[in-house]
């Protein structure tokens, strides 16, 4: 039986990182008992994949893993139990039975969603960024290419940030309120915090033109959902349920 | 605490998981409705002290209490101290963040001497005053314990208790006077000289140190009635009955133990001559098999684990071994619970216990013959012998490991090149053993890894009135190994000697030492345990300018009857009678079995009639 997990990763646990998540999760799974498939082989590791990697102080209102059963149980007592054994801060929402030849997650996930506060902070208190999102997009959307580095563990390789990018809007209620859709896929993608970057200093909004991160400012991410296209269509992870 | 700047330093530094807490099993109260909070205090990094078995009982333990909080706090890496310092954010406790000056007690546990600059980085970063004389009616009381608090002079200044031996029924009394006296409002003197009065504790500030011109120790006097001319350490009689946590905190982050920890026992009965270990926690007591088969079912399930380790100083000694790994193995093996056995005798391991053990899961093995030749094992009482280690590689490279990790010391008293020269043979009898063994049976890609440390000369050991080795003579014995060991599928691992020159002097160090600390701190020093962090200069120069030689501590031989800044603390192992004697067996070679056997006369049953047989 194979089962899909979606859950939150919130505020008071976001600085774990993917690893972390992972045998937080194997060891919930051990702790509620839920009888989990192992691999065959020297090393033997139970059988769970997981969406692409979060960043380490995201919070996420939904994330996906896939674990594979030895034997059926109610889904009903799967969530009651998990969600008993599961550290606060990481909350079941939902768990549904998908077809064993599902491909991996990883491989179907095109899209994820974001939602940023920026804030700057002073030195004694905290208050509200003056920072004008309309001119912000305004400067990323009048600039054809914008060429960032992108630095991983091997090495360094400039890319068009707007390659990884849907679409970036400003909340309807709220104006400090940025949406953020980004590509996700095999291609290599970008992260949030390199476009906020980017577009705050295309104009000239950095509080420190020169700084290379954000660090000058208090930046909260949130990731709100993971999509892919059916039909010319974005659906979640949960449109996989098979009963 | 201002959670915001808070979270803002954390987005910006390594790990942030270190200081986040929120883990499984953490314990959540209202501090509020509490009236002691204690901040139990680990002088490293996280993922150091979260592997530390004392503190987690200790944790759990007094979180039983309803009077009681006891919350964490370790010392922040550097790149966070630099941020906090930076934002004027003080140290806080994992689990509410509230400055640890907001706390009753801070309780230090002393693992290892290299971390004392942690322990004075961590007190200014709370706010509190670095001496106790310092320190008023509103400031917390700064409490040690753990193995390096038998010699605890190096800090006298700056601790105001310290609690001598096993803590869980010490710590109990300690927060019961404290309960009191909080309510009685009466002074921070006060409540000292009470606790003075609790078997175990021991009030530096108590006693008036006095020195001969030569900087030797001339005599160490009470200054204070409510102070017992000696402190004992405390020994917890029955381990069944004792508390042991049923569940424990699962760390997001990967600790250095990342496991259950069963403890099999305290003590331990071989009697080796250089172990600090084996010589403060006698008498040996064990946990019944019936316990820790509950214990472990138990914490399994809290706590999901997929790894168990028997952790005791010499657990392979644990009367009912292989009955109780049998036990758990045919209990956890659905559960699919990894067993491993650390610090491992060679020569009780037997070849089918090696396969038993394999059934779940591949652990590392490593054997601890810690000098090259028999003679000079048995100068330090170390009882393996060469066809111990061969029986056992052998055995287990037939079984399918291929890996095996070798310990062993250099500078130990009495060595001469031959017994050097005996570590690289031991390296090459490995290695035979492993080509004699079976091509279909073993498996391919042999690693033998030698870890070679520099002797510390520690206190209550037969060797404390040794010097140790000089750092020249230190660097030319790893030189000679390292040519020695240049040998195909052999790693040779060394440690830094200025680590070992500094642990050697804090190791025997008297009062005049927490000068020189607070010199070393000031002048950059931390994390002194880490060799990337290891600042020699600041070491040097505190030395310099407090007109103190380091030589004095580390190099010295001592008289028989030279007075040691430790002498008022008893550990019940006694110095004339036993430790003297031991010294003088271990310079004709010759050993003394292990007290299981028959017993030795260390004088440990002056404390606990009764425990030995």
């Amino acid at each position: 039986m194979r089962v899909l997990l979606e859950y939150t990763r919130e505020e008071r646990v976001k600085y774990i990182s993917h690893l972390d998540l992972m045998r937080s999760m194997q060891r919930a799974i051990r702790r509620a008992g839920i009888p989990i498939a192992y691999s065959q082989g020297f090393n033997p590791h139970p059988v769970m994949a997981f969406t692409s990697a979060l960043s380490v102080g995201v919070t996420s209102e939904r994330e996906y893993a896939d674990i594979v059963l030895t034997e059926s149980m109610s889904i009903a007592v799967l969530k009651e139990q998990l969600n008993h054994a599961l550290p606060k801060g990481i909350t079941l929402r939902e768990a549904i039975v998908i077809d064993e030849k599902t491909p991996s997650l990883m491989s179907l996930i095109e899209r994820a969603d974001y939602e940023l506060r920026v804030d700057l902070l002073d030195k004694d208190q905290t208050r509200q960024a003056e920072i004008d999102w309309n001119k912000a997009i305004e400067a990323y959307e009048n600039t054809a290419e914008i060429w960032i580095e992108k630095k991983s563990k091997k090495r360094v390789s400039t890319v068009n940030l707007k390659d990884g990018v849907w679409d970036i809007r400003i909340d309807q209620e709220n104006p400090s309120l940025v949406h953020l859709e980004m590509k996700l896929g095999n291609k290599g993608s970008v992260k949030p915090d390199s476009v906020i970057h980017a577009i705050l200093k295309l104009s000239e909004q950095l509080p420190n033109p020169e700084a290379e991160d954000l660090s000058d400012l208090r930046v909260s991410i949130n990731r709100t959902g993971l999509y892919f296209q059916r039909n010319g269509k974005w659906i979640t992870p949960l449109a996989l349920k098979k009963y | 605490m201002d959670k915001l700047r808070l979270d803002h330093i954390m987005g910006q530094v390594t790990k942030p998981v270190r200081y986040m807490g929120n883990e499984y099993n953490m314990v959540v109260k209202d501090p509020s409705q509490v009236s002691i909070r204690f901040a139990f205090a680990f002088p490293d990094v996280y993922e150091v002290g979260m592997s530390h078995l004392g503190m987690k009982i200790l944790y759990h333990q007094l979180n039983e209490r309803d009077d009681t909080y006891c919350e964490r706090v370790f010392a922040p890496w550097v790149d966070m101290e630099e941020k906090m310092r930076q934002e004027d954010i003080p140290l806080f406790a994992l689990e509410t963040k509230s400055p640890v000056s907001n706390f009753d007690i801070v309780g230090f546990t002393l693992q290892y001497e290299m971390s004392y600059t942690n322990i004075l980085n961590m007190l200014d970063l709370a706010g509190i005053p670095l001496l106790t004389k310092e320190r008023g009616e509103d400031h917390p009381f700064v409490l040690v314990g753990g193995p390096c608090a038998y010699n605890v002079e190096p800090l006298a200044d700056f601790v105001d208790l310290v609690a001598l031996g096993e803590g869980e029924e010490l710590t109990e009394e300690l927060l019961d006077l404290y309960g009191e006296w909080k309510d009685s409002g009466e002074s921070r003197n006060a409540f000292l000289e009470r606790s003075a009065g609790i078997p175990g504790i021991y009030v530096p500030s108590f006693y008036d140190v006095s020195y001969l011109e030569d900087g030797r120790v001339s005599e160490i006097i009470p200054n204070n009635s409510a102070a017992p001319k000696r402190v004992a350490k405390r020994i917890v009689r029955d381990m069944d009955s004792v508390y042991f946590p049923e569940r424990v905190i699962v760390p997001f982050m990967d600790i250095v133990h990342d496991r259950i920890m069963l403890e099999l026992f305290r003590g331990c009965t071989r009697g080796c001559r250089f172990c600090q270990a084996g010589m403060i926690y006698r008498p040996i007591r064990e946990r019944s098999p019936e316990k820790l088969l509950e214990l472990a079912e138990k914490l399994v399930r809290s706590t999901g684990y997929e790894e168990m380790s028997l952790s005791s100083l010499s657990s392979s000694d644990y009367s009912g071994l292989e009955q109780l790994v049998r036990q758990l193995m045919s209990r956890f093996e659905e559960d699919r619970v990894a067993l491993s056995l650390p610090s491992l005798r060679l020569d009780s391991f037997e070849k089918e216990f090696i396969e038993e053990m394999q059934k779940v899961r591949k652990t590392g093995l490593t054997f601890a013959p810690e000098a090259g030749s028999q003679r000079l094992r048995d100068v330090i009482n170390k009882g393996v012998t060469e066809e111990d280690l061969v029986k056992t590689v052998s055995d287990s490279f037939a079984s399918g490991w291929n890996s095996v990790k070798l310990y062993f010391m250099i500078g130990l008293p009495t060595e001469t090149e031959e017994d050097l020269k005996g570590i690289a043979d031991l390296a090459k009898l490995v290695k035979d053993c492993y080509y004699q063994t079976d091509k279909e049976k073993r498996q391919k890609g042999l690693k033998i890894t030698i870890s070679a440390s520099s002797f510390v000369p520690k206190p209550f050991t037969p060797f404390q009135w040794e010097p140790q080795d000089t750092m020249e003579q230190l660097r030319e014995k790893q030189q000679y190994l390292r040519s020695a060991l240049r040998i195909k599928n052999v790693d040779y691992n060394w440690h830094d000697s200025e680590v070992s020159y500094m642990e050697a002097v804090f190791a025997r160090g008297d009062r005049r030492l927490g000068q020189v600390l607070l010199s070393a701190w000031q002048n950059g020093a931390r994390f002194d345990g880490w060799t990337e962090h290891f600042n020699w200069d600041a070491w040097n120069k505190a030395f310099e300018d407090n007109n103190l030689q380091p030589e004095f501590y580390a190099y010295r031989r001592r008289k028989k009857d030279e007075v040691f800044p430790w002498d008022h603390i008893d550990t019940g192992v006694s110095k004339a009678s036993f430790l003297w004697m031991e010294w003088q067996k271990a310079q004709k070679a010759e050993t003394t079995p292990d007290c299981r056997l028959n017993c030795t006369g260390c004088g440990i049953q002056r404390l606990g009639e009764g425990l030995c047989q």
